[in-house]
């Protein structure tokens, strides 16, 4: 039966050529800004490299010092505070500290000028995060501790300075008129893993900032890696103690210490004040979200449902002989939705297409900096759940109208209301 | 015709209602769009007032130099560029250099004259090389020159203006050269002449009036830590690591960092317009709708009302005239639509929202609603052709 319902459902879209195309169009021009938006967002804050395990991190990132006069101050924390508060933490497998926001260095090569991002970070990072190395190794937690001029470069500036990639380890790279050692190549990295993003890593304690600076607030974050997922909220309950007993910088002027451990999307909802809470406000956030996705396809749904009733108009006299034979309001109401499925799965497909046509050209523009947004699974996921509620969504009233029509009525050709 | 159009769509209202709503909401956007684009499109108009090709801008940092060394070592920094081949001219500038993310402003205000208006300005602290390091050019009076640094110690310092400060300084239309303008911290500067032009936001920017205050050679406390330097065409890394390395180990600590002005222009311009790119893309989607909208509802129409079209024909109408009835229809139900959004839209000139000039939103509410006419008369003309081909005897024997 289902066969001869996709069989119907096909030659009643190619009657009205027309209608059936710029409904297709609608709903796949719709889908592909879903889409699009839905991949920025998982590839913002989604398990993807070096960020695989978001299961099992937190990040602590922002430091807010309550002013007694009113305000606050934010920022990220300083090494200092994160050395003695975070490292000493016993529920993480490890912690790893690194530069809050990465910073740029000038590279000469030839007669060309690069500008490489970098980020300082500690031996542990590399065992945090997974990154893909191509050549070579990072460099590690004793080395670190030397002080050791190493640098672990992407596979792009390797390519821009050596020429090459696995040609690369060994050799010398200058920057900012510093000599550094190339210890490794990873794959790059995207600007939208802002946590980990740089062209090349370096050893924080190659910096020429004082880590020992005992202000709560620095350049620094944290990030944690738990031994289960089930370990997060006692890592985050530890590190709220800890901050607790941590004494107030100058309590003539500042009157509370916060900060948050937040997961992956946590840390970005928290970037600016802290002011989501231990949670980051990621509940609101989505809800926020959904509320906008839910509106943004309401209007299409709408204007669906008015086509589609002018559809089951047209095919009146049909639905009167087949009610006169004995098909009951049920069987109707089904066939339609089946019908209305068909087209939105078909606009769903173009959508798909679409989604993955921009998201190749958003990659080829290079508007954010290594991006390699693709179609994955999770997003091919959500595509169909879209496609199936906006289906049914659009095809509910009119189906119900559809089964209410009086055979007789339809018989006569006076259907129309 | 026309009255017993808006009669019969007001009778429907409740069934097109929706539509009404939609067409509503993208006049709104198709308008936020429209003033954002007219209100850039008249900024980019407007003369920049400077060259930024072959410009650099240099930021120096002193380290932990104590700072009363700091001064010395500026001058072995200028003397060092100056003397490098390559480098055409070094002027000393405050922070707020084109396309960056700083500015400086304040307000004047005119010391002699009946109406003194407070006129708000740009503020740039400048050496004297900048005229030829930015190619400024002047309309009356005359750049810094020998003379001011003498007069700068003194009570009035030498500024030059440009046009537009001139205007609103001093709107009864007299030149401002020699005239003396006072700022919020009631310090005075003597006008010694007005540049065209000086938008350092850059093309995309609002123009401001804009104010040079001139920083003499032997000023110590301004325009200490960035300079903007003119470079012979062509030169490319070579002569920027140059500089910085001549920078770094010439002098105790200092470290600088060099950017050409195109580079930052080319930064400035993709920032401002990511908010109106998202904008138009959000307006495109709500055209589809309306446009998917208005043709669900035409051909529901023309469908329901098959029996009067027919009897419309039968009783001798032509099929342009069924036609011309279908699309009236679609228009007055744009009207409506544009009716709400207009009444919303008149709040912003109305209510002088976000500072802009009345004319700019007067010519975004044109063009938003000759933008929808036109989208609802494109979206009319297949379903009007269906409707002019029914054919009498068929609509009428289903009766």
């Amino acid at each position: 039966m289902l066969l001869n319902y996709l069989k119907l459902a096909w030659k009643v879209l190619l009657r009205r050529k027309f209608f059936t195309a710029i409904s297709l169009f609608g709903i796949s021009f719709t889908l592909m800004i879903l889409l699009v938006v839905f991949a920025l967002f998982d590839y913002t804050a989604g398990p993807h490299r070096p960020e695989l395990r978001t299961d099992r991190l937190l990040f602590i990132t922002r430091m807010k010092l309550v002013v007694r006069t009113g305000g606050s101050s934010n920022g990220n924390v300083g090494y200092a505070f994160l050395d003695q508060r975070v490292r000493t933490l016993k529920t993480p497998e490890r912690v790893s500290l690194s530069q809050g926001f990465f910073s740029t260095a000038v590279a000469y090569v030839g007669d060309q000028r690069l500008k490489l991002d970098s980020k300082l970070t500690d031996g542990e990072f590399w065992q945090v995060l997974d990154f893909d190395f191509v050549a070579g190794r990072p460099y590690n937690v004793s080395e670190v501790r030397d002080a050791a001029h190493l640098a672990v470069l992407n596979e792009t500036s390797a390519r821009r300075y050596f020429g090459t990639v696995a040609g690369a380890v060994g050799r010398a790279v200058v920057l900012d008129a510093v000599r550094y050692q190339v210890v490794g190549v990873v794959r790059d990295v995207g600007l939208s893993r802002i946590n980990s993003y740089a062209d090349v890593w370096l050893p924080i304690t190659t910096t020429t900032r004082n880590l020992r600076d005992p202000n709560y607030m620095g350049g620094c974050q944290a990030i944690l890696l738990a031994r289960q997922a089930a370990d997060l909220p006692r890592i985050q309950d530890e590190y709220q103690q800890a901050v607790a007993r941590a004494p107030l910088p100058d309590p003539k002027v500042y009157t509370k210490v916060v900060s948050y451990a937040n997961d992956l999307l946590g840390s970005f909802t928290n970037r600016t004040g802290n002011e989501g809470g231990p949670d980051g406000g990621v509940g609101s956030l989505l809800r926020l979200l959904l509320s906008l996705g839910l509106l943004f396809l309401l209007l299409p749904a709408l204007n669906l449902i008015n086509i589609n009733v002018s559809r089951t108009l047209e095919r009146a006299s049909e639905i009167g002989v087949r009610k006169a034979f004995g098909a009951t309001a049920g069987e109707l109401v089904g066939q339609f939705l089946v019908e209305n499925i068909f087209l939105t799965v078909l606009g769903g497909v173009l959508g798909l297409g679409l989604a993955a046509g921009a998201l190749a050209l958003l990659n080829a523009s290079n508007f954010f900096a290594y991006s390699q947004f693709a179609l994955n699974g999770r997003i091919c996921a959500v595509a169909l759940g879209i496609v199936l509620f906006f289906g049914i969504l659009s095809g509910a009233y009119p189906a119900y109208k559809m089964s209410k029509l009086q055979a007789v009525k339809a018989l006569k050709g006076d259907a129309g209301t | 015709m026309i009255r017993h159009l808006f009669t019969l769509m007001w009778n429907r209202k409740r069934a097109t209602g929706l539509l009404i709503l939609e067409i509503f909401l993208a006049f709104v956007v198709l308008f936020a769009v429209g003033s954002v684009g007219v209100y850039l499109r008249r900024n980019y108009q407007a003369p920049l007032g400077f060259a930024y090709d072959n410009v650099w801008h240099l930021d120096l940092d002193p380290g932990t130099q104590p700072r009363a060394e700091q001064f010395a070592t500026l001058q072995q920094v200028l003397q060092r560029l100056r003397g490098t081949a390559g480098v055409v001219s070094v002027a000393r500038s405050s922070g707020n250099t084109p396309f960056s993310t700083n500015d400086n402003s304040t307000e004047f205000r005119a010391k002699e004259g009946t109406d003194k208006p407070k006129v708000g300005s740009d503020f740039y602290y400048v050496g004297p090389e900048l005229r030829e390091v930015m190619g400024l050019r002047l309309v009356a009076g005359r750049w810094f020159d020998r003379r001011d640094e003498a007069t700068a110690a003194a009570r009035r310092r030498p500024m030059v203006i440009t046009e537009m400060a001139q205007a609103r300084l001093f709107p009864d239309g007299a030149s401002a050269v020699g005239k003396t303008i006072r700022d919020n911290d009631d310090d005075d500067y003597e006008i010694v002449g007005v540049a065209d032009s000086y938008r350092a936001g850059g093309e995309l920017s609002e123009p401001r009036p804009a104010a040079f205050s001139y920083v003499s050679p032997q000023d110590t406390a301004h325009a200490m830590f960035t300079l903007l330097v003119r470079v012979r065409p062509g030169s490319g890394a070579a002569l920027e690591k140059q500089l910085g390395d001549d920078i770094r180990t010439g002098t105790p600590g200092w470290i600088s960092s060099i950017d050409a002005l195109s580079e930052q222009r080319l930064t400035k311009l993709k920032y401002t317009l990511v908010l109106p790119g998202i904008l138009v893309i959000v307006c495109v989607f709500l055209l589809l709708n309306v446009a998917l909208g208005l043709f669900g509802v035409l051909w529901l129409n023309i469908n329901q009302r098959r029996g009067e079209l027919g009897v419309r024909r039968a009783m001798g109408a032509t099929a342009g005239a069924i036609s011309r009835q279908v699309l009236g229809e679609i228009l007055v139900l744009t009207t409506f639509g544009l009716g709400l959004g207009l009444l919303v839209a008149m709040q912003f000139p109305l209510l002088g929202l976000f500072d802009v000039a009345p004319g700019i939103y007067l010519t975004a509410m044109l063009l938003a609603a000759g933008g929808l006419y036109l989208l609802a008369t494109v979206c009319a003309l297949y379903p009007s052709r269906l409707a002019a081909g029914i054919q009498p005897a068929v609509a009428l024997r289903e009766e």
